[in-house]
């Protein structure tokens, strides 16, 4: 309800304005007699309208109009000011005061009802408009308080250690202007790095928000020593569950090995990766091979990985398309090769050089897409291995296979992945998958199914012998393996011990046939192992794995 | 996805094994090569994607030279990670693949 405040000294004047607006549905008045009291009503009862008479004894309306101007800040509240002066001097001082507008004396109802009308719709819009600033000031606060507890988060999530990082020269955006770019850098147990580099489509809170479940995902897997591809179709499984369809992620998984010189790369979609010698020639470009992660389905993705060879010295370039797509007036868009001859000109070149480079090539517009670059001189990784924060302690950990899981073909994975899912063991993971799986192979294969190796020696024999495995599992009915997988300290091994309730076989045969293609797995074994012990005619087979990688440069055949 | 082979320049057979070679792999390897192109001369097997091996996936290069002995082939293995190298060479495979 409009509320009308009355400032008149003259008590018929006020009765005659409040009879006159009744007459045109107002009803809400409140009065002053003069200007102090107008003043203290104002700010006291906040009127929608004044009407304001000029002289008054004491304060006057004009120089009351400033004061009760101001007790609706940010809002319009007209003053009308009562007059019958009809001076120009005296009309403007009125509205140079704040007024803003008349009414002469005597009083005339239907101007007074239309300027009141008027005046009153314009009091409306005004505070509707106060209303609407208001709620995108608590808005904009809320945004803010948002983006800063975000950047909390993010600054606690992607982490990076000072360790890893001081092997890349590398540019990112500040972390406070959130993007959809990600840059990601870890350890690997075996002493080498993994590094993640993503763009999500967008700008902005919303694709960086995929980052985080990304960096946290990572993180555990490099923990694990997981394979690239793995690693890519995990975060594609990821993604593909977290994103809207509209939603993805151009990204590149890699794995530099400890010596700095052997990589394993997964590519969706990210700009070519280049790489050049000490000579600044181009040694290699390779060309992603993939859609980007959060689009195929788990079944359709590929997990094909590209694996690269440089010397030490080369130097390794990896980019997100913002540095590739800066625009030129008249030269167009950067591209690959502009980019490659920027890296190839510069024997000192570096990620803030590129960056510069590719402001002035913009010349000064601001950059379209969010951008991320790394740079790496190949050369060994020597990072201290932490020590560890306990001791380990010693586990038994033990398995029991009946006939009815010995007939399941996933058996072996999952022993292999509880066993391997038990921390500290991860630098040895492909190791202790071969020793299990042989073992496991050779109870149920020899000891359980009673196949023979001799069948495997002719060509057609070697599939027959897969066949027959095949056709003696369908028929099982009876059979046991047990595995137990005991950690020892202090000498820090595996003892892998396996026995089966098969009949047992003549292990002085075992001797003379490891040079054929059958009997290949002891050798694995025996390799892979401290030792080897076969008891109880060949029934139990008990090995000691040391759990240290045993893996070395030396090892790798060139 | 866990075996993929191709006729690369007419000549060159290339086998790419994903990230499991094992006795899984069995029938699967063995159809791969069947029917082979006759103008192949060379049969790469790449191994980059491959973290884990046992020693089924040994018989089966082993038997898929025995099974083309009367081609003149020269078999490649190629990109192997430091693990799988490692049980190569541990089987004495650079006897028969030239190992890259």
């Amino acid at each position: 309800m409009v509320k009308i405040l009355i400032v008149d000294d003259e008590e018929i004047n006020r009765i005659m304005l409040r009879e006159i607006l009744s007459e045109a549905g107002y009803c809400n008045f409140i009065e002053a007699h003069n200007g102090q009291q107008a003043i203290e009503t104002a700010r006291q009862h906040k009127p929608d309208i004044v009407l304001l008479d000029v002289i008054m004894p004491g304060m006057s309306g004009i120089e009351a109009a400033p004061q009760i101007k101001a007790s609706s800040p940010g809002c319009y509240m007209p003053i009308l000011f009562i007059t019958s002066l009809d001076d120009e001097q005296s009309l403007v001082k009125c509205l140079a005061s704040g007024g803003d507008d008349f009414i002469s004396k005597p009083f005339e109802k239907i101007i007074l009802h239309a300027k009141v009308k008027a005046h009153e719709r314009t009091r409306q819009l005004s505070l509707e408009i106060q209303e609407k600033n208001q709620s995108l000031t608590y808005f904009q606060l809320e945004v803010e308080r948002n983006h800063r507890i975000v950047e909390h988060i993010f600054d606690n999530a992607i982490g990076r250690n000072p360790v890893t990082t001081d092997y890349f020269d590398f540019y990112t955006q500040p972390e406070a202007q959130f993007n959809g770019d990600l840059f990601l850098c870890e350890q690997s147990p075996s002493g080498g790095v993994y590094l993640f580099i993503g763009d999500f489509t967008g700008h902005g809170l919303a694709s960086a928000i995929g980052a985080i479940p990304v960096a946290q995902l990572f993180t555990s897997m490099t923990l694990k020593g997981l394979a690239v591809g793995e690693m890519a179709a995990r975060l594609n499984r990821l993604l593909v569950n977290l994103l809207p369809a509209d939603m993805f992620c151009v990204a590149s998984v890699l794995e530099i090995h400890a010596n700095g010189k052997n990589f394993t790369l997964w590519s969706g979609g990210l700009p070519r990766l280049a790489v050049k010698t000490s000579e600044q020639e181009i040694r290699l470009l390779i060309d992603p091979q993939h859609m980007p992660l959060g689009i195929l389905e788990e079944h359709e993705f590929d997990n094909q990985t590209q694996y690269f060879e440089t010397e030490w010295g080369d130097t390794l370039l990896l980019y997100t398309d913002g540095l590739m797509e800066s625009q030129h007036k008249e030269l167009g868009m950067l591209g690959e090769a502009g980019v490659e001859k920027w890296f190839t000109r510069n024997s000192q070149v570096n990620a803030q050089l590129l960056v510069d480079k590719a402001e002035l090539y913009r010349a000064g517009a601001a950059a379209e897409d969010d951008i991320t670059i790394v740079l790496y001189k190949s050369r060994p990784f020597q990072f201290e291995l932490p020590e560890p924060l306990a001791e380990p302690i010693p586990f038994n950990l033990s398995f029991h296979l009946t006939a009815q899981h010995i007939k399941d073909a996933q058996v072996i994975d999952q022993v292999v992945a509880i066993v391997n899912s038990i921390p500290g063991l991860a630098a040895i993971r492909s190791e202790l998958f071969t020793v299990i799986t042989e073992l496991t192979n050779n109870a149920i294969e020899h000891g359980i199914l009673g196949l023979s190796s001799d069948t495997k020696a002719e060509p057609e024999g070697f599939m027959e012998y897969y066949e027959q495995r095949r056709d003696r599992i369908a028929q099982l009915e009876k059979g046991d393996i047990w595995i137990t997988v005991q950690r020892q300290m202090p000498d820090n091994v595996l003892e892998i011990s396996m026995q089966d309730s098969g009949p047992g076989f003549d292990t002085a045969a075992l001797k003379h046939c490891e040079d054929e293609t059958f009997g290949r797995g002891f050798v694995l074994i025996r390799e892979l192992c401290q030792s080897l012990h076969i008891s109880d005619s060949g029934k139990q087979i008990k090995v000691i794995m040391p759990i240290e990688p045993v893996l070395d440069d030396a090892d790798i055949p060139n | 996805m866990s075996i993929k082979a191709e006729v690369v320049n007419d000549s060159i057979f290339n086998i790419q094994i994903g990230e499991r070679f094992d006795f899984s792999l069995v029938t699967e390897f063995r159809n791969v090569y069947e029917d082979l192109d006759p103008r192949v001369q060379q049969v790469d097997i790449d191994l980059s994607a491959t973290q884990y091996m046992d020693s089924s996936a040994l018989g089966m290069l082993l038997n898929m030279q025995k099974v083309l002995a009367d081609r003149q082939l020269t078999y490649r293995i190629l990109n192997t990670r430091p693990q799988i190298a490692r049980i190569l060479q541990i089987s004495r495979f650079n006897k028969k693949f030239e190992i890259q």
